[in-house]
This record gives structure tokens, sequence and C-alpha cells, in this order.
């Protein structure tokens, strides 16, 4: 992986970069002024948070402005052609051949009229660089080296076809198509699941190896690109903040910003252990099997406990049904068997025959914080409603209440009395919905992936700030989430799910111990580490790469 | 492709289904008449044995339902009852009108449908131009506007002023093909005037809402020229919104010959309709809605079908 | 040649000139490509084509300075947060708001405006326009720019009471449909779909011959006809809104159906069904004056655009342009909402397009 970079070899040199965005009638810069210097064969990591301008700057080095901004300074000289000033004939003669781009959606982004291999040989056919047969049987190669099953028959499938990870592979494969000196990859496994993430990330990795490609890879999990790139870049609201080669920007970073991105993942609390005085769970999910109306089971005797005061996180990935679980203890979708006890009494199947006081019980904190608050409803409005539906609270009484809670979310109530949700930002958004949920004064609320929405640093905020809550007021959390980051600061207890199934469950220190369960394995197991070696590693433990997709890409 | 033959099937068992819901609705409105038939054809001066006569031709002692049946029957080999007013056979007084009607409507459609689907295309590409902005003006101003407006204006300077064309649409038989089409030229173009304004409008909003997708970005960025972007990557996926927009606007057209052979005295069934709902005589007016009824439906089962058809995701399952 | 033929083509070309000298290429190419396109008109037309340019133009700018004119007026008198989003609004926008502004006046005053009553024959049959008669008289010998004006009241009038009520039934079976649900969804859905399936104005027959031609009929019927659109926009609109967690978190709260219409779904969706409200009025508004054309619609002597076009119609063979009269105020008002219409579907379709 260690690499030396001289001067001769800049393929692609970006200096004093301004784009402007288009909003509300007027062009507001959103990048502000970047450099970039990029040599053949050097894989740079592009990192920051949402808002940061990784993509626009992933976008112009290819010379393209999306619809609605425009690159108003700067220069981008790639292999010395200055792409601003190029004609657009110039600029796209360079797309697809030398320069390539590999997108966060692939299920999007492959065209659904056409087979993966017609698109493939799109670029080289038009570019005059292979006939077309040439082109298939060098797709299949390509293929087979993306370790893709059935590489010379996959191809002749169409997108919707084939599985989201083996597409985001046939999307890389297609990128390489015309042998270019540059790569942009967007997110390319933002979408996926943590076991399918791993079989792209090491196949991308080795044949950017194996081609020698310069690469510029964007993403906002700094685990990912410690894995991927030679150097790393870290921006921040349109800007640079440092930049470094991959190894020392782990180990020691300077600027303040860094530091604090770099320490997110190291909050953590003492783990609390089940009461031994006969307590009642608050919430116990006895033998629950469900289906949605189609028929197909989502759940098969699901079972757990849920101890007051304590934080059951419930892990998995998409489609193992984790918030499905959570439908059912709220009463969206009533089980076809098993029932929900809340402390002791059995819950009636369906929301609207539970009575006022079993619905204050189950409050939920939502993952997106833009559709889980009303935008045309003010925030004394939002939190003061359950505060007036449950406890009938009015006027004076009323408004000191919701001051009370904004107060308890440290947000200051003169401020944000009469605000509307789009004025506040990503975190203060999640901190009403806390407090809405706060506001019906519950004993149990549940965590819908509260923070995989949110920054990391704003979201270890909002973790703390749950830890707080809970140490207050004695709260229950169920926590549903797939970071695994996220289960060791705050859980005590775990359950792991696949497939709607409980796979494993126990005390958080047992299950981040050896023996488990495969699939517990597989899962702890692909959740990438900032130790740059990580993956080498892996994939050395799990003895070659052939296999390891197919446990979990089905 | 099972999967794709029971979708259409289940669709064009609906289209039945619709059809003969409709149906249903038209033969009982007709009995929500206050009083009966008989009773309102005639008129409140009429006395009890004329009415009473009449009854007992028309069959009205017996149950509605038995009756409704019997007028689907008919209607399935074509036969519709007597007119009341005439006493001629429902189906010989639309027999050549209904052809007519449908000369009017394929002349209109062979002429608007591809100038409108082309102009849609190329303002779509131009979208925010000048070009644009002006097409957009022009099209709303043309669907803002009154069938009977646009034909007056068309008589007043293509036929008064300047005698290109004859105002009036009154059809003879022995007329040669050249003849017809001058002749009808006039209702022919105020129809194109407002179909293709409503053509273009949605074939627009189709394909720049195509433009938007990820697809067509990547295919850019993979360094495709614009017209292949076009004729490669957005065509194969527009083509189902597109036969959409068609069969929309063929169904307008309908609706829109009622008004139009008014304007230009064209013997077709809309004016054959227009006649006999002011002279109340039902089973007329019956029939003719069932013909528009079906034609309408038919021909946005025809869409729904085409749509079917042209999705990649549904041809090739997985 | 002409005075007037030297100074058209003198004034183009110096505008043009000045276009080029200030480097405004979109103006520039318009001037000199209608300069070049008034050869060719000049050598076949004359100069009555010629003239006929001239007064385009001249409507054009005069339409343009209106509307402009009374968007910097609507600017001024209103408050600061609707006057951010006037600003916005193209000249084609605040022309049709000019327009609907003035149909009101003229609907609401129309005793006072007009200078003869509705049905007061007062010349000849179709006396041609002089001083006291400004269009002239119609087939009865009334004055037919005062039943214009009292047809403002009754054409525009019936369509708006039709609207609201097909506006009525549809947005709240909409919203109620998204609520609830299940079969009544289910239900409401297929309901629409029949009638819909029924060509409008083929229905609207139907059901005319068959209950006859009052103008409550007519409220009714086309009211009945067009609610199923509304509520498929509407259902649509609030479809989108109940999948929302802000509503999972209401109906979990255990709030009723009609708090969640009322406090949660209204608020987010007044642009889209405000928008749908003028779009609607222009089908309702083109189907009566369709119906009444035909006869069918409002009955005489009441004034009402459409019957107007049919009794003068025959007027029209004589090359006599008072038919298009009535035709052109029904064109005219549909035009503007439909251009008001645009510029809100645009605004509330956020900036997709850019």
């Amino acid at each position: 992986m260690k690499k030396k970079f001289t001067d001769k070899d800049v393929l692609l040199k970006i200096r004093g970069l301004k784009i402007d965005g288009y909003s509300d009638e007027t062009w507001i810069p959103i990048i502000k002024g970047v450099d970039l210097t990029l040599h053949r064969g050097e894989v740079m990591g592009l990192i920051g948070e949402s808002g940061a301008g990784k993509s626009t700057i992933g976008a112009a080095a290819m010379g393209y402005a999306r619809d609605g901004t425009r690159i108003s300074e700067g220069s981008i000289e790639f292999d010395g052609m200055e792409l601003t000033t190029a004609s657009e004939g110039e600029r796209r003669a360079l797309r697809g051949s030398r320069i390539a781009y590999v997108a966060q959606s692939a299920a999007a982004s492959f065209n659904p009229a056409h087979k993966i291999i017609d698109q493939h040989t799109e670029a080289p056919v038009h570019y005059r660089i292979q006939k077309r047969m040439e082109a298939q049987e060098d797709a299949m190669e390509l293929y087979e080296r993306l370790r893709l099953p059935n590489p010379q028959e996959i191809g002749f499938r169409y997108p919707h076809q084939v599985s989201g990870g083996q597409l985001q592979r046939a999307m890389t494969a297609m990128a390489m198509s015309c042998r270019p000196d540059l790569i942009i990859f967007d997110e390319p496994t933002t979408a996926l699941d943590v076991t399918t993430q791993i079989e792209v990330l090491a196949a991308i990795r080795d044949i950017v190896d194996q081609f020698n490609t310069a690469a510029i890879y964007i993403t906002h999990d700094l685990a990912v690109v410690a894995q991927m790139a030679d150097t790393i870049k870290v921006l921040l609201k349109g800007e640079e903040v440092e930049e470094a080669p991959t190894k020392e920007m782990l180990d020691n970073p300077r600027e303040d910003y860094t530091k604090s991105l770099w320490a997110v993942r190291s909050f953590k609390r003492d783990q609390k252990s089940r009461p031994t005085d006969g307590t009642q769970p608050v919430i116990s999910v006895q033998n629950i099997d469900a289906a949605y109306t189609g028929g197909v089971k989502v759940l098969d005797d699901v079972s757990f406990d849920i101890y007051p005061g304590m934080t059951v996180a419930v892990v998995g990935e998409s489609g193992s049904g984790k918030s499905t679980t959570a439908r059912v203890i709220t009463g969206l979708l009533p089980p076809t068997e098993g029932q929900v006890l809340f402390k002791g009494d059995p819950l009636p199947p369906r929301y609207q025959d539970r009575n006022r006081d079993q619905l204050r019980q189950a409050q939920m904190i939502y993952q997106m914080a833009d559709t889980a608050l009303n935008p045309k409803v003010q925030i004394n409005e939002i939190i003061g409603r359950p505060a007036q539906f449950y406890s009938g609270l009015r006027g004076q009484a009323l408004k000191q209440r919701v001051d009370e809670l904004l107060d308890l979310i440290e947000l200051e109530p003169a401020r944000f009395y009469n605000r509307y949700p789009p004025e506040l930002s990503g975190g203060q958004k999640q901190r009403i919905g806390i407090a809405r949920a706060l506001a019906a004064e519950p004993d149990f609320i549940i965590c819908d992936e509260v923070t995989s929405a949110l920054d990391q640093l704003v979201a270890e905020g909002i973790l703390k700030l749950l830890d707080r809550l809970q140490r207050e007021l004695g709260l229950a959390y169920m926590f549903i989430t797939h970071d695994l980051a996220t289960v060791r600061s705050i859980a005590d207890e775990v359950v792991v799910m696949q497939h709607g199934k409980v796979v494993e469950q126990g005390p958080k220190d047992e299950m981040f111990k050896p023996p488990h369960h495969p699939y517990t394995d597989l899962l702890l197991s692909s959740v990438p580490e900032m130790d740059p070696d990580w993956l080498t590693t892996l994939l050395e433990e799990r003895g070659g790469v052939d296999n390891i997709g197919d446990a979990a890409d089905v | 492709m099972g999967d794709l033959a029971g979708l259409i099937a289940k669709r064009l068992g609906l289209g039945l289904v619709t059809l003969l819901v409709v149906s249903v609705l038209i033969f009982f409105a007709v009995e929500l008449l206050p009083g009966d038939i008989a009773q309102a054809v005639l008129g409140q001066g009429a006395t009890e044995e004329t009415v009473a006569a009449m009854r007992e031709q028309l069959g009205l002692d017996r149950p509605a339902p038995v009756r409704y049946f019997e007028w689907l029957a008919g209607a399935v080999t074509g036969d519709f009852g007597t007119s009341l007013v005439s006493g001629e056979r429902v189906s010989s007084a639309i027999g050549t009108r209904f052809i007519n009607t449908l000369f009017l409507a394929a002349y209109a459609a062979v002429i608007a449908v591809p100038i409108s689907i082309l102009l849609g295309i190329v303002v779509a590409l131009l979208r925010n131009s000048l070009f644009d902005r002006v097409a957009n003006v022009m099209t709303l101003t043309s669907i803002s506007s009154p069938e009977f407006f646009l034909g007056y204006i068309l008589i007043l300077y293509l036929a008064v002023k300047t005698g290109m064309f004859p105002a009036l649409a009154n059809l003879r038989a022995d007329m040669t093909f050249v003849e017809l089409l001058h002749r009808t030229f006039l209702p022919a173009l105020t129809l194109v005037l407002v179909v293709t304004a409503h053509m273009m409008r949605m074939t627009r909003a189709a394909i720049i809402n195509l433009l938007a997708s990820p697809y067509i970005e990547m295919a850019r960025l993979k360094g495709t020229p614009p017209w292949k972007v076009i004729v490669r990557h957005a065509l194969p996926n527009a083509w189902a919104p597109i036969i959409n927009v068609v069969a929309l606007n063929l169904a307008y057209l309908i609706t829109g010959v009622v008004l139009v052979e008014v304007v230009f005295v064209y013997p077709g069934i809309g004016q054959l309709l227009v006649d006999a709902v002011a002279k109340r005589d039902f089973p007329i007016v019956q029939a003719c809605c069932l013909i528009f009824a079906a034609t309408f439906i038919l021909l946005n089962l025809t869409a729904d079908v085409g749509a079917i058809l042209t999705n990649p995701r549904l041809r090739h399952p997985k | 040649m002409s005075n007037f033929v030297i100074g058209y083509y003198a004034a183009l070309i110096a505008a043009s000139c000045l276009a080029a000298y200030y480097q405004n290429r979109k103006v520039f190419m318009l001037l000199f490509s209608l300069t070049l396109v008034s050869f060719v008109l000049g050598i076949i037309g004359g100069v009555p084509a010629l003239r006929g340019v001239t007064i385009f133009a001249g409507l054009l700018a005069l339409a343009a300075g209106t509307s402009y004119a009374f968007r910097e007026f609507l600017i001024q008198i209103s408050k600061p947060g609707i006057a951010k989003e006037l600003r916005t609004a193209p000249l084609t926008a605040s022309f049709g708001m000019f327009v609907i502004f003035t149909y009101a006046i003229a609907g609401i005053f129309a005793p006072w405006i007009a200078p003869y009553g509705e049905s007061e024959v007062i010349a000849q049959t179709f006396a041609p326009p002089d001083e006291n008669l400004l269009l002239g008289a119609d087939q009865l010998g009334r004055d037919i720019f005062s039943r214009i004006i009292y047809g403002a009241r009754n054409s525009v009038g019936l369509a708006l009471v039709a609207t609201l009520l097909a506006f009525i039934m549809g947005a709240l079976g909409g919203l109620l449909a998204a609520v609830k649900g299940g079969w009544f969804d289910q239900l409401m859905g297929r309901v629409a779909d029949v009638i819909m399936s029924v060509p409008s104005l083929i229905f609207a027959l139907l059901m005319l011959s068959i209950f006859g031609t009052s103008l409550i009929v007519i409220v009714i019927v086309v009211a009945v006809i067009y609610s199923p659109r509304v509520f498929r926009l509407t259902r649509a609109v609030a479809g989108n809104i109940v999948v929302m967690d802000y509503i999972e978190a209401a109906k979990l709260r255990g709030e009723g159906d009609w708090y969640l219409i009322r406090k949660e779904i209204l608020p987010n969706s007044t642009a889209p069904l405000v928008a749908e409200f003028g779009l609607e009025f222009c089908f309702v508004f083109l189907l009566i004056a369709g119906l009444s054309f035909l006869g069918l619609g409002i009955q005489p002597p009441t004034a009402d655009w459409g019957s107007m076009v049919r009794e003068n119609a025959t007027l029209i063979s004589f090359g006599d342009i008072t038919p298009l009269i009535p035709a052109a105020a029904i064109a005219l008002l549909t035009v503007a909402v439909n251009f008001v219409v645009d510029w809100m579907l645009f605004r509330s379709s956020g900036l997709k397009e850019q």
C-alpha cells in the first residue's frame, strides 16, 4: 500500500476551485477554494460530513457541473489539459475513456432498458478502443476479476435481475472498461449492508491496485476510507481542513476538527445488568410471528425482554425484521402469533384498541428527523401536543412544561419556542423528536436508527443526551441500529436478528467476545475499523475472498 | 412471460368490468327520471291512454333488470332499439355517422401525434430557453381556448375571409378522398390545435422527468454524446409515458369532437347525441354514450397495456 | 412606399443596432430576425401584414407593461412574505392576475358598469356598433357589451360554485381515503375510476338529458363529474404525507382522523391544492361554456358567454367577429388562470427542473 509519488506523476491538479450552487434565486458558494493534487496510481479519500461538498468536487474533477451548480473560479488540470476552459466536446471525450465514474446507487444508475453488458461495452465501442465482441470478452474478464458469480452469464441480465452488491461491482467493471487513468468513486458502498460492503470494498481495492488506476474515493465513513486510500483529505463546508497520508492522518491528526471526528467513536458508558430483585421487564416480546399483507412471514418466533433503565440494542441488516419488531410493539402491525407484555400485562395487538395510557408508554424516536416533524407546525406545538393530549395541560402550565422539556434537551426555550422545524439543524430536529417522546412521560422509548442520518459529531451529542436522560428519568430504550459502533458505546444488552429470527442475544460484553453464532461473527467482523490494515487482515483470516459474500449477498 | 400475460389479462378484465359498470350507469340513469320515460317524452299534457300505450310499446311494464340485460344483449350485437322521436332504428341512425366521427378523429390524430411528440421532445431538450417559454405560453393559450373559439377563428380567417377551405363540413357520398380531406380540414385542424398543445406539454413533462434520472447522468458521465443519450438511454424508457400521453389525448379527442362537429355542422355522432339530448330521445342518447364511453375505456386500456409491454422490468422478470 | 413602411423598418433596424451595441444577444437576435421575416411578410402580405405585426407587437408590449406595473402594484400593497413570493412571478403570471382581477371587478359590479340591462332590448337586430352600443346588438337587439359584463357574473359565478362543490367533495373524500386507508380507500378509488371512465362532456350530456337543464342540476352534475379528479389529486398528495413519520407519531399518540386532516395534512398540502383549484376551475368553466354553446347550459335570457356565441354564430359567415368576442372572453379568463397556475405549480414543485 505504501507508495511514493513524485511531482512528474501528477495526473490531476485542482487549484483554487470555487463552485456555486443555485438556491432561492441566487448563486451561493458551496466550494470555497479547494486545492487538490492527485498522482498516477494514487487513491485519495475525500471525507467530510454531509454538505461538505465532496460529491461536487468529485464531479468537477471530470469537468462536470451538475444541474444547478456552476464552476465559478479556479483551474482543473487533468494530465496537462485545462478542463475549465476546454470545450464541451473535449471534456466529453475524456469521460468514460480517461476519467470514469462510479455512482452511489448502482440500481438507479444502470439504465433499466438495457442489459448490463451492453451498457458496459458502450464506452469502449464508442471510443473505438475495442470491437463489440472484444469488449464483451473483456467485460467478462473484469467480472471475473471482481469476483462476480457466473462472469460469463451475469452481464446478459438486466439490472433489476441482479442484487445491489453485485450491481455495484458491475458498475466498477464498467468504469474500468476503457482502463481509465482516474476513477471517481462516489460513496459506492453507502447504500449496502456491512457484510455486502466488505466484498465490494475488497473488489474495488484489488482492481484499482491491479491496473494502477488513480482514484478519488468519496465517503463519510472514516473506517472505510482508511482501508481504501493512500492519502486522505478532510473537507468541512466546502473548505479543506487538512490532507495527509492515511497512516499519518489516523495516528496524529493536526486540526481540532479532524481530532474531534476521530474521537467520536470513543464515547462509551458503563454497562448495566438486569435487576436481580425480581422486577418485571418493561416490555416483554413473547414468541412474535408477523406478516405483511401478502403473506410473507417477516418475523418468526421473536422473543426478548427489556428491563427498566436498560438499553437493548437490536442489530441486523436491512430486511432482518428489526424495524418490523418495533411496529409490532407499537401496535402498527398486529402479530399473527405471540404477544407483547407491558409490565406484565398484555398490550392489545392493534394500536387503535389501546387506551391513552398504553399508547403513552410506547414512544418512538425516528431515524429521519425531517419526516418525523411536521414542517408546518411550530416547535411549541409539536412538543406541547402530547403534554396537552395525555396530561390535559393548558395555558401557562403547558407553556411551562414545554420550556422544561426544551431545557431537558439542551435547547434554549426562548429561542426555539416559536420556530418551525425546517429552520433547525439536523441535530436540533432530532432533539425536538426526543422532547416529543419525553412529553408523553413514557417508561420506554424505541429509538429507530436515531443517529444514522446524522453527522458523527452531532450523533455523539445525541447519544450523550439519551444516556443522560436515561440516568435522570430511568428510561428503558430499545435501540434499533445497524451500526455496531453505536452498540458498543451505549448498549447493555444486544439482540442480533437475521431474516426475521433472533439469532443470538445476551449482555453486550458477552456478545462482543467469541464464541458466537456464525452470523453474529460475520456481522461483527464486517464492521470496518479504523486500522488501515483491517481489511487485509480480515481477508487473510477468512481465507480468501471467494466465498465471503455468498453468506450475505443472496 | 407468464407474469406479463397475467398482468395484461388482469388489466383487460378490469377494463371489461369498468365497461359493464358504465353500461349499468348509463342504463339506470334513465330510470332515475321523474315518472318514467313515456311520461317524460310525452310531457304533462298527454292523456292516460297515450302514456299507457307508449309504456306498452317500450315494454316498461317489465322489471328494469330484465330490460337492462335485453338492452345489453342488443348493444353487443349492434342493436340499440328504435328512436323515440323518428321511430328509426338507432343502429341505422348511428351507422355512417360513427364512421364519419372516427374518420375525423383519425384525421386529426394522424397530424397531431407525430408533430406533438416531436415538438414535445424538442421543447424538453431546449427547456428554459426562449423557444421553450414561447411554446409554453402558446400551448397554454391553445389549451385554454374552447374548441368553438378556435373553430370560429379558423372559419373566419381560412373560410370567410380567404375562402381557402369550406366553412361547413357537410359530406356527400360521391366525394373523392382528396375532396373529403379538403372539406374536413378545418374541423380536423381545430382538433389538432387543442390536442397538440396537450400532448406537447405532457410529452415535455415526461421527458424532463426522465432526464433527471441517475442513469441519464451516468450516461453523460460515460461520455455519451447528447443525441445518443436521448436515443439510446432516454427513449427506450420514455415509451410508456409517451404511449400514455397519446392514448389520453386520443380519448380527449372524443370529447372535443362533439363541439367541433356542432361548429362545423359535421354529420358525426356528436351532432346526433346533442340533437338527441335536446329532443330527449333516450335510446339514441344511451347508444351514443355507450359508444363514446367504450372508445374512451378502450383507449385507456391500450395505454395501460402498452405501458406494461414496454416496461423492461416486467418484460424481463427475475 | 408609404411613410409607415419606412418608419417600420427604420425603427426595427435602429432597435436591432441598439441591442447589438449593448451586447444583448437575445434581444438582438429577436429583433433582427423579425426584420428579416418582415421583408418576406411585406412582399407577400403588403402593408396590411406589416400593420398586423405592428399592432400585435404593440398589444404584446401593452400587455407586458400592464403586467409589470400590476406586479409592482401587488408587491407594494402586500405583506413582506407574500411580496417576496410575488417578485418571482413571471410577467405571464402577473398578466393572469391582472385579468382575473379585472373579471372579478366586472362580475361584482356588473349592474353599475353595464350601460344597459341584462335582457333589455334597446336596438334593432344585429345593430352595428356605434357610440351607445360599444359592440353592437345581438339577434334580439340587446347590447352585447352589457351582456358580456353580466356574463362575467353568470358564467364565472356558476363555474365557481360548481368548482367549489367539486372541490369540497373531492378533497374531503381524498383526505379521508388517505387517512382511513383500507376498504374505504379502495371503494372511493373504484368509484372515482368509474366516473372518470366516461368522458366528462358525454357524462354531462347524459345527465342533463335526464334531469333537464336547471342551474342546480348543472352545478351538481358538473361537480360530480369533476370531483374524482380532485379526489385523485388530493389522495395522491395526502398519500405522500400520511407515510411521513410525524403522521405515524400522531396516530400512535391516539389522535383522531379529523385532527390528522386538519393539523397534520392540510397545512402541508395547500400549495398543490390551490393550484389544482385553478386547473379545476378551467376545466369546469370550459365544460359549462361548451354545454351552453350546445344550448344545454345556462338558459336564455340570462346572459352567458357560451350561449352568446351560439346565438350570434350565424354572423361569422358574414365575416363579423361578434360571436368571437364572448368566446374570447372565455379563452382570456382560462388563459389567465392557467398562467397563474403554471407559475404556482412551478413554485410548488420546488426548483426541480433547474
